[in-house]
């Protein structure tokens, strides 16, 4: 006390530390002046197309690398021996110009054309499609995934220079697809003697497709440009960048700045922050649904969702419109199966079971689950209705809805429990099945078969994690695979999404819209059911 | 050397232990579905491509004995070499890092003197309260908020929001180049510093009061010396040890501090990487980061022990 008395009375000068202060507020003026002087800005050319993407790839070996980005952009750089139409989704050719199935659906035989180039102008030729597939056979090749595909093929053999044949161990629609695209590399560039995993050629791709790989800087960008010798039609587009950007609200921003010519927007910035007149007068707004379903899948080995008629009940007791509303402001769509919402397989007859709590009382007191001894709990022989639903921890969005999905089941008597988990461990919990209920997604890709989800063969460690077994069901997805004529195929998809509707295995929940804004500049962009596709885009002058 | 075994053997285990398997991992992304029995006998081969196929004491042994010729082996996840990665991430990393500490440094040490100097006046108070509020704006927040208003498309546009350079900017000359990094680091810098103010600013303060009540500033005032050389020369250096200390335990929780604020600015650092290792499982990566940071520890622990010598005479590494 004594000491601050002396303080005060006679205050010790603080020299430095004034000066300092002043001198700290120069030098920091004076860097800002410095440094905002020498922005540097690259003029933007028309014909550059900007994107981005939230991180780098693993590799831009096909083969190997799994992750999303890789997808984007091997799309542009390597090319497959058949393509999907984009309007009628059938397969139509790409590098082989035909191609032969055998009576028994067993054979098929592709017919390559023999006027393509790799980018380093070798020849593309029988052979690189044979070591393509030779890599994802041989195990010491990291492509479990694409492996576990190409069980169903026997073998596959080269004919001569330009035609090649697989032959499939049983019959499957989808077999042409198995093959048909998976992306086919260079045997010259990676059959060098270097491990194929760690290949150099992961980093700088050599393929066939209209653009040829320039540069790619770690954390920054990968740059793309025209094939000028490409062997089909060249798009209009000469340069393509994408731009690593790995915040979401940075993207918008960066895409606001103009630094950008295409943005994935969310809702809210849809119908808020993009809806300004700067923002309209520069881009194009796109809508589309994704081949996405979600869903709260119910673990049918737990008592209380053994029962149809509860799983009907908690259906009934979730507000699917009124989530979609407010969390998605309506873009996006109630499902009433996981088959792909764009694709003639989803069966549009069905309707959405309605929000109706007094119904779904009724059902769960028919099936016996009444609050016997008054705790609030619903309860049935003793247990009471009660479990824990496991989600994604990150993902804020099914925060808030399954918030509101509780608050709703806490009215007619459920507990659930609401449990985030990050991604390695949640997809542990589930393919042991130690979980109540779960919401999860999955993602319709071209060859995706609905086997895996719902066959009982898949219960233990597949995906059929919830233990969904239905005689009629397993034999419909047997025969469906097997059945060549598209129209009998599409009804008994059909016939499987009403016994799905009536078992309610699954409480469907929405297929989300992609909303995507486009620098006007680009002309002739096209929705499909697979969504955009910026190939044939062309630029205004 | 026995507590960087202890600690990368402790990280060893603890990654092994946690739940998730970068095996399935890998053969289950990217495909819609999980099929089951076909897929076994895959997940056992990638097992053994891997190396994960013998138990884990052996796999720590090997680890050590690849260490020992500084080989960190290659990731899981893109198949490059472990070291090339993190040397690629590590120079962003410290720069971004050494910077944020210099200027933390440089920000609170005369902020916490001037108010040990004019205790509990009215400034002082001011100070204390201002430097709290910022203490508890969280950094994501606050980047952000700096994101829209500075860097954003809307209001100002003066700050660049990605990355730590432009394209092309490697064209300029070198002070150009230099500057063009500066100008990329100004928001992320300022979201890891103004945390920090609060909290050395604080210590810089209490360490000071303590000094100036001593006998010796008494005797150097009654002497007659300037008040400049009185805190300068004899307050100063008595009260710089404990914020030495301090620096020896900031430089690793900064490196790990900067996982957000990489994440957000999409500057490619090591907290990035570590971030993305994690959730790959990426194991070679993270043993290999796990053992890098807990050198740097390390080394910085000694580095303040020989800045002790340097600011305080009575300390010496001799005997005596």
């Amino acid at each position: 006390m004594k000491q601050e008395a002396v303080g005060r009375k006679n205050p010790p000068r603080p020299p430095f530390s004034k000066w300092g202060l002043g001198g700290i507020i120069m030098l920091l003026a004076s860097c800002f002046a410095l440094l905002t002087s020498c922005q540097f800005r690259v003029p933007k050319d028309p014909f550059t197309f900007i994107d981005s993407i939230p991180a780098d790839p693993d590799s831009l070996n096909p083969i190997i690398s799994i992750d999303s980005m890789q997808t984007g952009i091997n799309r542009l750089i390597y090319e497959s021996l058949i393509k999907l139409d984009n309007t009628t989704l059938k397969p139509r050719p790409l590098l082989a110009k035909s191609w032969m199935i055998s009576k028994d659906h067993l054979q098929y035989t592709f017919y390559l054309r023999n006027d393509v180039f790799w980018h380093d102008g070798m020849k593309f030729m029988a052979d690189d499609v044979l070591y393509t597939f030779e890599q994802i056979r041989n195990p010491n090749v990291d492509a479990a995934a694409a492996r576990v595909d190409l069980q169903m093929v026997d073998k596959f053999e080269k004919l001569d220079d330009y035609t090649v044949r697989f032959t499939f161990k049983k019959p499957d629609y989808k077999g042409i697809l198995f093959v048909g695209m998976i992306r086919i590399i260079p045997k010259h560039v990676f059959d060098n003697g270097s491990d194929f995993n760690s290949h150099p050629a992961g980093r700088y791709p050599v393929g066939t497709g209209p653009y040829r790989f320039v540069e790619w800087r770690t954390g920054k960008h990968i740059i793309l440009e025209r094939n000028e010798s490409y062997w089909g039609e060249r798009p209009d587009i000469k340069r393509v960048v994408h731009k690593i950007i790995s915040d979401s609200n940075a993207t918008f921003q960066v895409l606001k700045k103009g630094e950008l010519d295409v943005g994935t927007l969310r809702p809210i910035q849809w119908a808020r922050q993009a809806d300004t007149k700067e923002f309209n007068s520069r881009f194009n707004k796109h809508e589309y649904y994704l081949p996405i379903c979600t869903f709260i899948g119910w673990n049918l080995e737990r008592p209380f969702f053994k029962d149809r008629r509860v799983r009907t009940a908690l259906t009934h007791l979730i507000n699917r419109e009124g989530i979609k509303k407010k969390m998605t402001l309506g873009k996006s769509k109630v499902l009433t199966s996981c088959f792909d919402i764009n694709d003639p397989e989803y069966n549009n007859n069905i309707q959405p079971y309605p929000y109706n709590p007094e119904y779904a009382k009724r059902l769960l007191t028919e099936a016996g689950w009444v609050d016997h001894n008054g705790d609030g709990i619903l309860d049935k022989d003793g247990v009471s209705f009660q479990f824990a639903l496991l989600y994604g921890g990150g993902d804020a969005a099914s925060t808030r809805m399954l918030t509101i999905i509780r608050e709703d089941l806490e009215h007619a008597g459920i507990v659930m429990d609401i449990q985030g988990l990050e991604g390695a461990t949640l997809y542990q919990q589930v393919i042991e099945r130690k979980f109540g209920a779960l919401i999860s997604g999955w993602v319709n890709t071209p060859n995706s078969d609905p086997y895996q989800i719902w066959h009982s063969s898949q219960i233990n460690g597949g995906s059929n994690f919830i233990g969904f077994s239905n005689k009629e069901f397993d034999e419909l997805l047997i025969k469906a695979r097997q059945e060549f004529d598209d129209n009998k195929r599409i009804a008994m998809y059909h016939r499987m999404q009403e016994i799905l509707h009536e078992e309610q295995p699954y409480t469907f929940l929405f297929a989300p819209a992609s909303l995507v804004a486009i620098d006007k500049r680009f002309s002739n962009v096209k929705v499909y059911p697979r969504g955009i596709s910026m190939i044939e885009w062309i630029v205004k002058q | 050397m026995p507590t960087f075994i202890g600690i990368t053997l402790i990280t060893f285990f603890v990654i092994h232990l946690a739940p998730g398997d970068p095996v399935a991992l890998k053969a289950q992304t990217g495909k819609s579905t999980i099929s089951t029995q076909v897929s076994k006998t895959i997940v056992e081969e990638t097992r053994k491509l891997y190396g994960l196929d013998k138990p884990p004491h052996v796999q720590y042994g090997l680890w050590l004995k690849r260490l020992v010729t500084l080989d960190f082996g290659e990731s899981f996840k893109d198949h490059r070499p472990v070291l090339k990665k993190i040397a690629e991430t590590l120079p962003i990393t410290l720069t971004l890092n050494i910077l944020t500490i210099i200027i933390i440094y440089i920000i609170s040490v005369p902020i916490g003197i001037f108010s040990a100097l004019n205790p509990k006046s009215g400034l002082d108070k001011l100070i204390t309260l201002s430097l709290f509020i910022l203490y508890s704006l969280p950094a994501f927040w606050v980047a952000s908020i700096l994101i829209v208003f500075l860097g954003g498309g809307d209001y100002l546009n003066w700050f660049p929001i990605v990355g730590v350079v432009s394209d092309g900017a490697s064209s300029l000359p070198w002070y150009g180049f230099v500057g063009n990094v500066m100008w990329h680091l100004v928001l992320p810098v300022v979201c890891l510093t103004y945390g920090g103010f609060a909290f050395l600013s604080r210590f810089a303060r209490a360490s000071m009061l303590e000094v100036i009540r001593q006998d010796y500033i008494r005797t150097a005032r009654a002497k007659g010396l300037s008040e400049w050389k009185v805190i300068g020369k004899h307050g100063l250096r008595n009260a710089i040890i404990p914020l030495l200390t301090l620096m020896g335990t900031l430089l690793p929780a900064l490196l790990g501090g900067s996982v957000i604020i990489e994440q957000i600015f999409s500057i490619p650092g090591m907290g990035r990487l570590s971030f993305e290792s994690v959730l790959a499982r990426d194991y070679p990566t993270i043993m290999a980061i796990a053992a890098i940071d807990a050198f740097l520890t390390l080394i910085s622990i000694l580095l303040v022990d020989i800045m002790y010598v340097v600011v305080d005479p009575r300390i010496t590494f001799e005997k005596g």
